[in-house]
């Protein structure tokens, strides 16, 4: 009661007779020193009502903070990021070769809002082009180019998430990709898939947290058939911590691509098997595939050789398509190292994968478009240093070597050299 | 008769298995540092509230924060004050959290009792571990070479000394990393040029505490926040504590359970 009666005057004299300032510290420190001299208080009982007495005000602080915005501001949250390329390519084929250089932007703008509680929406502009060609869902870039002419300016995403609960989110319309890939051996990064998912996620014990998502995503929509083209989804994994320093992350996951066949899809590199008419190169098989993958983590790994390195990464996957007459399979194993995240001036990460992808082993609209063009029928090597500039600014060199696995004469070397900035 | 007492029997085993499902529960996650105090608490809880199901939890303060944020733990433990980021978050998400301390931690600087190093800076500490000073003649003492013993580096006493200490520098990569705080003392107490640390319950005659920064290590230094290698542990709850999690710290911060805190090598708050 003592105590209470205390920490009560010390927050009524520093809200009414000082005002709320965060530089009252050496204030509160004094007057429970006065009691803790004149035998009011313990130390024990002192150090207790100074420290939470302070974490009380800052709480206070920033509880008035917010409250004293509009309510709008409150529940929207703005954010995005600005990238400058440069790249370079070298394609050969059996007779020629060709050289580019291209300077391309990238500009992305998101909004999220709350609705109430448990519902969001989600809005998001990008650079990047609408019309449904090979670029269209694959990038982000806009080229600079033809006299300074504008640039496109596209929907990246637009949804609504809702969360009934702690583990559970369900998410409607064009959202960002909710599917766990320790690489982009299947899906290029910047596709934003369509249609509807449900995501589970619960923590098992200290050490385990497991995680289900599945969804039906939209592939196309024929005005002259009722049969649209779906993709059906769910992806199984877990997360477990091995020890402090050693976690490993793994999923199974099962896509079903529903009335592919027969069908030439927005978007399409053109390397899945087709029947190569003039009409347009309809599809000759079915995509069911079965993917695992994995990813194991280590924190600090040559601490005992008295070598700093934060984070040592080797992650691979596997994707397999039963459905396919032949060429079905496809794989990535890879390996990273250094900082987690670059945040700050110094932190470096260096990331190497090498992907093959057989002729029909995922649909050709979804693998990372500059691995090859985006094709199928593919092997590739791809190195990436980042290297951080600052607070949320980084330089990335990205570089790719591959070639048609039907010919070593159809190779593509591409470096990209970017400056990122977020906001 | 015998089928009615038959029908007891049955009716009280069933009711002892679904006692379980109606035990009250809190759960309890985050800091390593404070998880012993934590286990050992809900233990003896337990164990005098028979209807009551405590689960704890590590995974560090972050996590302990962040599960309270999302609601999925009643009291997130927390060796550090809560951040500006985690403080909007919670904000945001309208959650109003409350720091209850229920201890604090105090790290003793040790040499060997032979040692005529009786006093060092904080820094002289830092860069004796960093490795930056290797010989007790620079500071004032023999011309012998520094032996560091350090906690692994799953402790809390470990990352308590890097946070207060070292500000997040490495360990010099030839300090001797012991398990225990047992160990670390009785290492120091059979090297003559060896220098560790070890909680304030952990200090005994057989090693030599050093004053750092000018002030001796005792429960008043580390309580009065004098002593610079100290700080105050945390139980964080979502707004003032009620019910069962309100029950469970007030248990924390009794006489008994001050004395467990002790026990665990913490400097209890009585």
């Amino acid at each position: 009661m003592r105590k209470f009666v205390v920490a009560v005057l010390l927050l009524g004299f520093i809200v009414v007779g000082t005002g709320v300032r965060t530089s009252c510290a050496g204030e509160i420190d004094l007057l429970l020193q006065k009691l803790v001299e004149k035998g009011v208080l313990t130390a024990g009982e002192a150090q207790q009502i100074g420290t939470e007495t302070k974490e009380q005000i800052k709480a206070e602080i920033a509880a008035g903070q917010y409250s004293s915005l509009p309510a709008w501001v409150q529940n929207t949250k703005l954010k995005g990021d600005f990238r400058l390329r440069y790249q370079m390519e070298h394609t050969s084929g059996s007779t020629s070769r060709t050289y580019r250089q291209r300077e391309r932007i990238r500009l992305r703008l998101g909004v999220e809002s709350k609705a109430n509680e448990k519902l969001l929406v989600g809005i998001g502009l990008a650079t990047g082009l609408n019309d449904g060609s090979a670029d269209a869902a694959r990038s982000t870039n806009a080229t600079l180019e033809n006299g300074f002419s504008k640039k496109i300016i596209s929907l990246d995403y637009a949804y609504a998430q809702y969360m009934p609960n702690s583990w559970m989110t369900l998410i409607g319309g064009k959202f960002k990709n909710p599917l766990w890939e320790p690489g982009d051996l299947i899906w290029d990064t910047d596709i934003n898939p369509e249609g509807g998912v449900i995501q589970l996620s619960r923590k098992l014990n200290s050490r385990v947290e497991g995680f289900l998502n599945a969804g039906v995503l939209v592939l196309d929509e024929l005005s002259t058939s009722n049969h649209d083209p779906m993709l059906n989804v769910v992806q199984s994994g877990v997360k477990i911590g091995l020890s402090d320093t050693v976690s490993l992350k793994t999923a199974l996951s099962f896509y079903n691509a529903a009335k592919v066949k027969g069908q030439k899809l927005d978007g399409t590199a053109g390397t899945n098997r087709n029947n190569g008419t003039a009409s347009g190169n309809q599809l000759l098989d079915g995509y069911t595939t079965l993917t695992p993958a994995a990813e194991i983590t280590v924190k600090d790994p040559l601490k005992s050789l008295g070598i700093e390195l934060p984070m040592l990464g080797v992650f691979g996957e596997y994707v397999n398509n039963p459905q396919a007459k032949d060429n079905g399979n496809g794989y990535m194993v890879g390996c990273k190292f250094g900082a987690e995240k670059v945040s700050k001036w110094g932190d470096w990460q260096f990331a190497y994968n090498f992907a093959q992808l057989q002729q029909n082993a995922v649909l050709d609209i979804l693998p990372d478009s500059d691995r090859v063009g985006g094709k199928t029928g593919v092997r590739a090597h791809e190195g990436i240093l980042q290297f951080g500039l600052g607070k949320n600014t980084a330089l990335n060199i990205d570089y790719y070597y591959g070639w048609n696995m039907a010919s070593k004469h159809a190779g593509a070397h591409v470096a990209q050299v970017d400056w990122n900035v977020k906001f | 008769m015998k089928s009615f007492s038959n029908i007891i029997k049955v009716t009280l085993f069933v009711l002892a298995l679904a006692v379980p499902c109606f035990a009250e529960k809190i759960v309890v996650e985050g800091s390593t540092t404070v998880l012993p105090i934590a286990q050992k608490a809900a233990e003896v809880f337990m164990n005098s509230n028979p209807g009551v199901d405590i689960s704890v939890r590590g995974g560090g303060s972050g996590v302990g924060i962040a599960s309270l944020i999302d609601g999925s733990c009643d009291i997130g433990d927390s060796s550090r004050p809560i951040k500006d980021t985690e403080l909007d978050k919670a904000v945001s998400n309208n959650r109003s959290l409350k720091a209850n301390v229920i201890a604090m931690d105090g790290i003793c600087v040790i040499v060997h009792p032979s040692n005529a190093v009786s006093a060092l800076s904080k820094q002289q500490v830092k860069d004796i571990f960093k490795g930056s000073i290797s010989n007790w003649q620079k500071l004032g003492g023999p011309d012998e070479k520094i032996v560091a013993v350090s906690r692994d580096s799953s402790s809390g006493t470990f990352e308590a000394f890097g946070t207060l200490v070292l500000d997040g520098e490495k360990v010099r990569s030839d300090a001797l990393m012991q398990a225990s705080n047992q160990a670390v003392a009785s290492t120091v107490s059979r090297t003559p040029g060896a220098i560790g640390y070890v909680g304030l319950g952990y200090l005994t005659a057989s090693v030599k505490a050093v004053d750092v920064d000018g002030v001796k290590a005792s429960k008043e230094t580390v309580l009065s926040g004098k002593y610079p290698i100290g700080r105050p542990l945390f139980m964080y709850t979502n707004g003032a504590p009620k019910g069962l999690v309100k029950q469970f710290i007030d248990y924390i911060l009794s006489k008994e359970g001050q004395k467990l805190v002790e026990e665990e090598g913490f400097v209890g708050l009585n």
